[in-house]
């Protein structure tokens, strides 16, 4: 067994999973390392031992049936949880960090660590009890103990209604979901969405309905103030401004692969799946992992290719016609933020530091003399907002390329891993 | 039950729960200062922005991906280092 | 046929040396155009530690305008361009095992021969220094020297009045004649009565027959420490045994522990001919963890954020290249510093200044400047590619 190399697939989520059991189908070996101390990754996430899954009948079935064909291969299919990516670098060497720490050379690589958050900057968006509706959702999942007081929910997406749902279910309904796009305004248009998100999403609006909670539409959350021990939120609505005091603030403009400081490696062969490789939510991810993986087994073992899977095609459709039901002006009111609105979280640095560079700073001066996405997130929350700042006409801007590691990595712990590169044929 | 230590301050946990998770609960929002010296909090909750390091044994480790250990004694990170 | 200049002189390369000569000409009333492929800081100067030292300078010429240099940067941080970029603060060359003590010595040896503002406070065993580790046989404290983080001084330099900025463009070819020279910059001309080519890598680009070649250094970026704990930056004597005239392979990695102002470290490098600034490798990196480790242990405790490899402009002979063309006095070469312009900008940007203006070298350091000269190349010039 340790003579042959495995696969490696970072993530142990829908898509890095299912393309493990496509992997281990072909007959390779596969090691699947995730972080988090059990699989599910951020959509599946489990309840941890003796809580009562919050998941629904839909999206339990759909995990039990993927765990199901991962246990099925046995051996093939090892799982490293507690363990985390160090990256790889240019010789093919991978470095694993945590329980199963290890620097070695795995015959082929599929990077499936998800989705992260967009959240666009706001006057308060740092203060504590304001937090994004993905982690606010994750320990929902994994304790389905709703948190104390007013809870209010805003930005753009689906998300929040679901989050907003499974909250009133447990007992606590949020105050208000604040959500800046209108995506009831064009309910014609909305029948184009394939007939399962309709229920999904007629549901999670039913639930909070009878409950009476306020969805807000075409309204944005532009300031957030801490107050006499709470939270004031300033609300930009269609009939003017008002305030909103809650005690805690879930934030969601949106999700983004989970890519940045991701490596590319000429000297091993590598794929991405899933929302890593675009963002498309839950079901493309399933079909995603699977058509990935069998794409690199295939590759490997010198296989012909199989098709494309038609559900990400068909995913990525649903997924157009959702951005364009939430479709709103958030990104055009950058420029309009008050000065003193912190933009890189890490460092504290401010759209006045932006500004104080002058015009048409270049990548470099707005990471060495501003100090953006120099800190310990390398970007993650400032970088896409910086450069649209910085360059307001570009249609796709970036902001430096991310370097090695992805995440900070403790130096006791990179000098632990065992090395096993040494004799590996590079 | 068991417990963890917030700058000495006994916090109850569930097994297998998160730093950041157990220190929310018990009320616990503020986990140090940013270099600016504003409060940092548990933001994004899956280890991408930094924002809920704390110290544990003279370490910085993300709280929300950190699980429990009774008798683990977790600290603020402020900038005011004596490791 | 030639048209009339644009400029006085345009300046090829934004980085330390060209920002440092565009000042001292401003100064003088010059007007200057300062061209880059990126923006200011864009290679070396901005992936630099920022150590302003003469210690690490090769012996000889490199050394004692580099101890000029330092004195200079001095001057020009009490309320001049570098004042708020240049810090004084001392440092620290430890070794272990024969060929480091041996090189530890000889280090003695020059700065006494130089007898400039570096001199050696203490010289003994880790005693000296509270916090260091098993790795450090012996330490030598040197005062005198400091820390100039090269992105910092290059837009002090180029806030000076007078300087106009022009990038991103990219020099498609230069040409020069008996007025002036002229640079295609592609969408337009622009020309110039003498150009100033600080190009650093970019140097074989225009002038093939140098033999300036990119030399990578792996480094890697800490979080934040406990500031203040190393007063300034520790270096192994290995490093020394790099700058020498003919290098030894050194016995153990030549790392640089640098601390920054914001309580986070800097350490590097190793040394490796290629120009990817993005390929870093964990073999090397563990090898500079390791040693680092050993000499000042605190750090295990720290976290890496951020790894890249730094590329400098690396001459064959050791030294960089400082001087008119033969054949084009017109254009006058500063560039292949590798990562020495940090220490030596401000006296080489006031001395190629002087040149620009056909005014003699200084005095104190013209036999020095002499041994940069391009002339001790093949004096033949290659024409800017088409």
């Amino acid at each position: 067994m340790m003579s042959e190399r495995p696969v490696l697939v970072i993530g142990a989520g829908l898509a890095g999973l299912a393309a493990a059991v496509e992997l281990a189908r072909a007959g390779l070996q596969v090691l699947v390392a995730d972080q988090a101390q059990a699989p599910g990754g951020a959509v599946h996430r489990q309840p941890l031992p003796g809580v009562r899954s919050v998941a629904s009948r839909t999206q339990r079935r759909r995990w039990d049936g993927l765990m199901t064909a991962v246990q099925a291969q046995g051996a093939r299919i090892t799982l490293a949880m507690g363990t985390a990516f160090g990256g790889v670098d240019h010789t093919g060497a991978v470095l694993l960090t945590g329980a199963g720490a290890r620097l070695f050379r795995p015959r082929a690589l599929v990077l499936a660590t998800g989705a992260r958050e967009r959240v666009q900057p706001r006057p308060g968006w740092t203060l504590p009890g304001v937090e994004t509706a993905g982690s606010l959702q994750t320990r929902l999942k994994m304790l389905a103990q709703p948190p104390e007081g007013r809870v209010l929910l805003a930005g753009s997406g689906p998300l929040l209604l679901a989050l907003g749902a499974e909250l009133t279910r447990l007992g606590r309904p949020p105050i208000a979901i604040v959500e800046a796009g209108r995506p009831l305004a064009r309910p014609l248009a909305a029948l184009g969405l394939p007939l399962s998100y309709l229920t999904e999403g007629a549901g999670y609006l039913a639930r909070l309905r009878l409950a009476g909670v306020p969805v807000l539409p075409a309204t944005h959350l532009v300031a957030i103030r801490a107050e006499a021990g709470a939270l004031l939120a300033d609300l930009d609505t269609p009939t003017g401004r008002r305030s909103q005091s809650a005690d805690r603030i879930a934030l969601h403009d949106g999700i983004a692969p989970n890519d940045i400081g991701l490596p590319d490696c000429p000297a091993l062969p590598m794929v991405r799946a899933g929302d890593c490789r675009e963002a498309l939510g839950a079901r493309a991810a399933l079909a995603d992992g699977q058509a990935q993986g069998a794409a690199l087994a295939a590759r490997l073992l010198g296989q012909p290719m199989p098709a494309p899977a038609a559900e990400v095609i068909r995913q990525r459709a649903a997924q157009v016609l959702v951005a364009r039901l939430h479709a709103h002006d958030g990104a055009a009111r950058l420029a309009a933020l008050p000065g003193d609105t912190i933009l890189c979280r890490c460092e504290g640095r401010s759209l006045n530091d932006l500004r104080a560079l002058g015009p048409g700073p270049t990548d470099r001066q707005l990471r060495l003399d501003g100090r953006f996405s120099m800190g310990a997130c390398q970007g993650r929350f400032c970088a896409e907002w910086v450069a649209r700042l910085a360059a307001p006409d570009t249609e796709k801007p970036r902001l430096g390329a991310a370097r090695w590691p992805a995440r900070p990595i403790a130096i006791a712990d990179l000098l632990a891993a065992p090395d096993e590169t040494q004799g590996d044929p590079a | 039950m068991s417990t963890i230590l917030w700058q000495g301050r006994p916090i109850p946990f569930h097994p297998g729960e998160s730093l950041a998770s157990a220190l929310i609960r018990a009320g616990v929002l503020i986990l140090g200062q940013a270099p600016t010296g504003q409060p940092r909090a548990v933001f994004c909750g899956i280890g991408q922005c930094q924002g809920c390091l704390v110290r544990v044994g003279g370490r910085l480790v993300e709280a929300c991906l950190t699980p429990c250990r009774t008798g683990m004694d977790v600290f603020p990170e402020d900038g005011e280092h004596d490791v | 046929m030639p048209q009339p200049p644009d400029f006085d002189v345009a300046i090829a390369g934004a980085g330390i040396v060209g920002a440092s000569v565009a000042w001292h000409l401003a100064g003088a009333g010059l007007s200057v155009a300062v061209i880059d492929a990126t923006g200011p800081a864009a290679a070396a100067s901005g992936a630099s530690d920022g150590a302003v030292s003469v210690a690490s300078k090769k012996p000889g010429p490199l050394a004692r305008l580099a101890s000029a240099s330092l004195l200079y940067t001095r001057v020009l941080s009490q309320g001049g361009p570098l004042a708020g970029a240049f810090q004084a603060r001392p440092s620290y060359v430890f070794g272990q095992g024969a060929a480091e003590l041996a090189a530890m010595d000889a280090l003695i040896v020059k700065l006494g021969q130089i007898a400039g503002p570096v001199r050696v406070s203490a010289d003994g065993g880790r005693g000296v220094l509270p916090g260091l580790g098993t790795g450090v046989e012996r330490l030598v404290a040197l005062d005198g020297e400091g820390h100039m983080p090269g992105h910092k001084a290059v837009r002090a330099y180029l806030a000076r009045p007078g300087i106009t900025p022009v990038w991103p463009a990219r020099i498609m070819g230069i040409t020069a004649d008996d007025a002036g020279v002229t640079l295609d910059l592609g969408a337009r001309r622009l020309r110039a009565g003498r150009l100033v080519a600080a190009l650093g890598v970019s140097t074989p680009d225009h002038f093939p027959a140098l033999p300036v070649i990119p030399r990578a250094g792996q480094l890697f970026i800490t979080d934040r420490g406990p500031a203040g704990a190393l007063p300034g930056s520790l270096t192994a004597a290995a490093y020394l045994l790099a700058k020498t005239d003919s290098p030894a392979a050194a016995p153990l990695p030549p790392v640089v522990i640098d601390p920054l102002a914001t309580g986070q470290f800097i350490i590097g490098s190793s040394r490796e001919d290629h120009g990817d600034p993005l390929r870093v490798d964990f073999a090397t990196l563990r090898q500079l963890m390791t040693r680092s480790v050993a000499a000042w242990p605190m750090l295990a405790e720290l976290r890496v954020i951020r790894a890249f490899a730094g590329i400098r402009a690396a001459v064959a002979d050791g030294l960089p290249i400082v001087g008119p063309l033969p054949d084009a006095p017109r254009i006058l070469m500063a560039t292949g510093f590798e990562g020495d312009g940090i220490c030596l900008s401000a006296l080489i940007g006031a001395e190629v200044a002087r040149m620009a203006r056909g005014l003699p070298p200084s005095d104190a350091v013209a036999a020095d400047l002499n041994a940069l000269s391009p002339s001790r190349f093949t004096p033949q010039r290659q024409e800017g590619r088409a």
